[in-house]
């Protein structure tokens, strides 16, 4: 017991000593910050072709460097403003974020050119109490970091777009009796 | 390289990997010599080895790992326990073994049979006592492996060896006699050499990403030829034309295999589903050189089962029936790959029974798959391709191996899959063939442009019969439907922007779905409708825009879109555009069943 205690402490001090480096990009009016790690790139935002049955904020699909990869909209999804359609967005957003994981690559829209920070690991608060929306999942946001006129929300790209998230895209299969 | 050294190669290749594996394996048993897996993998090996060698036509080869093979089953029969002596006698044959491997290639010369005739004399000790014994469970276990291999057995292998050199007896005297050969015969320098095997295993999702790549590179080229072609005149470009189109001829043919290799795989499988049924069927295979692109033989090795066991299930008639109607009781099955130009097709015939058409006509209306008019208008070999559709059985009892009304539709969607086609003949009392239609390769696709709501879309040539321009007013509406008349024939029509739009599939039962676009279309507007066939059926779809032929490289899509079902993959178009190719059956299974459940209700 006592030395779980003072290893969480090790780790805690341990962690106050890293630093961070995050993607930072405007959605709406706020900041948000994503951790250098999970972007590939960013990209001056390619033609986008729209994909039919695909639910309204994924914007469709585009060929980066020779990749066909998914386009969300972030601030569609977020509930930030109210949707665009795929030209809009052709239009609009002058960047595309390249995410990727080992499962799956996805770009996502910004409209400014995204920074980088770099935060210490203590300046970010992870137990953010919110006030809930109970229709939106806000599991994706890992916490918030305070700098000193402003606060950026650390979020968790891959948790964006989940597993069983991406599956709702699917259609209900026909019944064949 | 001629076929009879590519086998060669490959035979060494996998030989010298047995024969490593046999090495670690043995090292493995010393240490825990009571390990029955590791004796069980040893036997396994040592008689696949036999079995591609003496295919091959390496007697010595085959002879020797035959004599390791008994050793082997003795040990796994606890006849014979593993002692120094026997473990030094085992490493010493397994290194000759690995000589005689690599004297295949070198033609060197090996001494063996010092150390053949000491493992012989084991066995013929352990046979002297229990002799009866040892022969009857041999015989029957080289049966049920016999049929498993993709080399043909010679007879004389199965049998064991029974010419004894002269001059030994056996008695344990007889064994020193021969340890002291083996002895004279032991080369230290050259048993340890290490030996490398001219073939490279490479996994084929790196041979994937190259013929994507290839892909890309022959799109690249095209579409800066196109760029060019005012400046540059085309035969500049000549030489970058040859190179790139070798190359990529060249990774298509890596990919390649001979459908041998899954054809061998059917003989246990004919075997087993027949004794099964009680039924018995001779395997003949035919074509079995013909070479065909290692993905697309995956994708259909399950349909060929289905096909397999159905033939064998329902086809082939039980040897009462046969002798009956004057056939030979033994049925036949045959497999047959022709190749065509840029396509390969494989057969599956049986002579039994044929399908029963009329049956299959009833069912169709019963089930309320097809109206009565429409089963009248089907000829036979166009009703029998109703079994392909989702949830149709014309078996009447449920066996274990087919007939569950699931198999058939599974095999369709395969094919769609690569872009395949299935037809049937079949005759009553004289058998059915049922003809695969595969692409050899995968690499590029024939398909037709066209335009909808600004974006390129592309449908594969296979699907495609013809494109016709008509005014709105020549458009029906049917019911929920849009109809209009091609060469005299009335077929449903879609727009297909009205598809595209539904956020969910089942919102196509809702009435008007299908006619939103066609209502805000002005009565003389040419429409632009490209006919489509699938399976029988006809449809046409109405587009934007009817662009030109082109040959693509498609690509699948990734998440989150893989289970976009109305679209198959998408395409890079020359501008760097991406260019989803639609999928043709999902249209029509969506259009179709659509009816079937409308009908039903």
């Amino acid at each position: 017991m006592q030395d779980k205690k003072e290893s969480k402490l090790n780790k805690e001090a341990e962690h106050n000593r890293e630093s961070l480096q995050l993607i930072v990009f405007k959605l709406g009016e706020e900041d948000y910050g994503i951790k250098i790690s999970q972007i590939k790139e960013v990209v001056l935002t390619p033609s986008i072709t729209k994909m039919p049955q695909t639910p309204a904020y994924v914007k469709g699909v585009a060929n980066i460097r020779g990749n066909i990869i998914g386009i969300i909209d972030l601030e569609e999804k977020f509930g930030i403003r109210p949707g665009i359609t795929t030209e809009e967005a052709n239009q609009r957003n002058n960047y595309t974020l390249v995410v990727e994981s080992e499962t799956f690559k996805m770009g996502a829209l910004v409209t400014e050119v995204p920074n980088t920070l770099t935060v210490s690991t203590a300046a970010i608060e992870k137990e953010v109490e919110l006030v809930h929306n109970k229709n939106v999942d806000t599991g994706y946001i890992q916490g918030i970091v305070k700098l000193k006129n402003r606060l950026v929300i650390l979020i968790d790209i891959f948790r964006v777009l989940t597993e069983d998230e991406a599956e709702k895209i699917e259609l209900p299969q026909h019944e064949v009796g | 390289m001629s076929k009879e050294n590519e086998y060669k190669e490959i035979f060494l290749a996998e030989a010298v990997e047995s024969h490593e594996e046999l090495n670690r394996l043995i090292t493995e048993l010393e240490k825990r010599p009571d390990d029955k897996k590791s004796v069980d993998a040893i036997f396994r090996i040592t008689h696949t080895l036999k079995g591609n060698a003496s295919g091959m036509g390496f007697k010595t080869i085959a002879d020797f790992a035959h004599v390791v093979e008994d050793i082997f089953s003795a040990i796994r029969e606890k006849k014979l326990v593993l002692d120094d002596q026997i473990f030094s006698s085992l490493f010493k044959s397994i290194d000759v073994l690995g000589e005689l491997i690599h004297a295949v290639k070198t033609g060197v010369n090996v001494q063996y049979r010092g150390i053949k005739t000491k493992l012989e004399v084991i066995l013929n000790s352990l046979k002297d006592n229990k002799k009866t014994d040892t022969e009857d469970s041999k015989s029957s276990d080289y049966e049920e492996t016999a049929t498993n291999n993709g080399f043909p057995e010679d007879d004389k292998t199965t049998t064991l060896p029974q010419q004894k050199p002269e001059g030994f007896e056996y008695d344990n005297n007889d064994a020193d006699t021969a340890q002291k050969q083996a002895a004279d015969e032991t080369e230290p320098a050259e048993s340890s050499k290490i030996i490398f095997s001219d073939h490279v295993q490479v996994p084929v999702r790196k041979l994937d990403n190259l013929l994507n790549l290839v892909g890309e590179l022959v799109i690249e080229r095209d579409r800066i030829i196109g760029l060019n072609s005012e400046k540059i005149s085309t035969s500049e470009y000549s030489r970058l034309n040859r190179i790139s189109s070798d190359l990529q001829y060249s990774v298509m043919d890596v990919r390649l295999v001979q459908v041998s290799f899954l054809f061998n795989k059917f003989h246990r499988i004919v075997r087993d589903t027949a004794s099964l049924e009680n039924k018995s069927v001779s395997l003949t295979l035919k074509g079995t050189e013909t070479e065909i692109d290692r993905n697309i033989l995956q994708i259909i090795s399950d349909s060929l089962i289905h096909l397999i066991r159905n033939a064998i299930g329902h086809g082939i008639e039980s040897m009462a029936d046969r002798k009956n109607v004057g056939k030979p009781e033994e049925g036949n099955l045959t497999l047959k790959a022709i190749s065509e130009s840029d396509a390969v097709i494989i057969e599956v015939s049986d002579d039994g029974r044929g399908i029963d058409t009329n049956k299959i006509r009833e069912k169709a209306i019963r089930n309320g798959f097809l109206t009565e008019a429409e089963a009248k208008n089907f000829n036979d070999n166009d009703i029998v391709l109703m079994i392909f559709e989702p949830g149709f059985s014309t078996a009447d009892d449920v066996s274990e191996l087919s007939g569950r009304g699931v198999g058939m539709d599974v095999v369709k969607k395969a094919l769609d899959s690569i872009g395949g086609a299935v037809s049937v003949t079949t005759q009553k009392g004289i058998g059915t063939t049922f003809s695969l239609r595969l692409p050899a390769s995968m690499a590029v696709k024939g398909t037709l442009l066209f335009e909808l709501q600004h974006i390129t879309y592309a449908i594969p040539l296979s699907y495609t019969d013809a494109v016709i321009s008509i005014r709105k007013k020549e458009i029906y509406k049917v019911s929920n439907g849009l109809v209009t008349s091609h060469l005299g024939k009335t077929i449903p029509l879609v727009f297909l922007q009205d598809i595209f739009e539904l956020p969910y599939a089942n919102l196509i039962n809702e009435s008007k779905v299908l006619h939103k676009t066609y209502d805000s279309t002005p009565a003389d507007k040419a429409l632009n409708i490209v006919i489509v066939s699938y399976n029988t059926r006809i449809m046409g779809i109405v587009v934007d825009k009817l662009l030109q032929q082109k040959e693509i490289v498609e690509k699948p899509l990734m998440k989150p879109f893989d289970n976009v079902k109305l679209i198959n993959g998408v395409t890079i178009l020359g501008n760097g555009h991406v260019c989803p190719v639609l999928n043709v059956a999902t249209l029509f299974n969506l259009i179709f069943i659509r009816n079937y459940t409308t009908k039903k209700n």
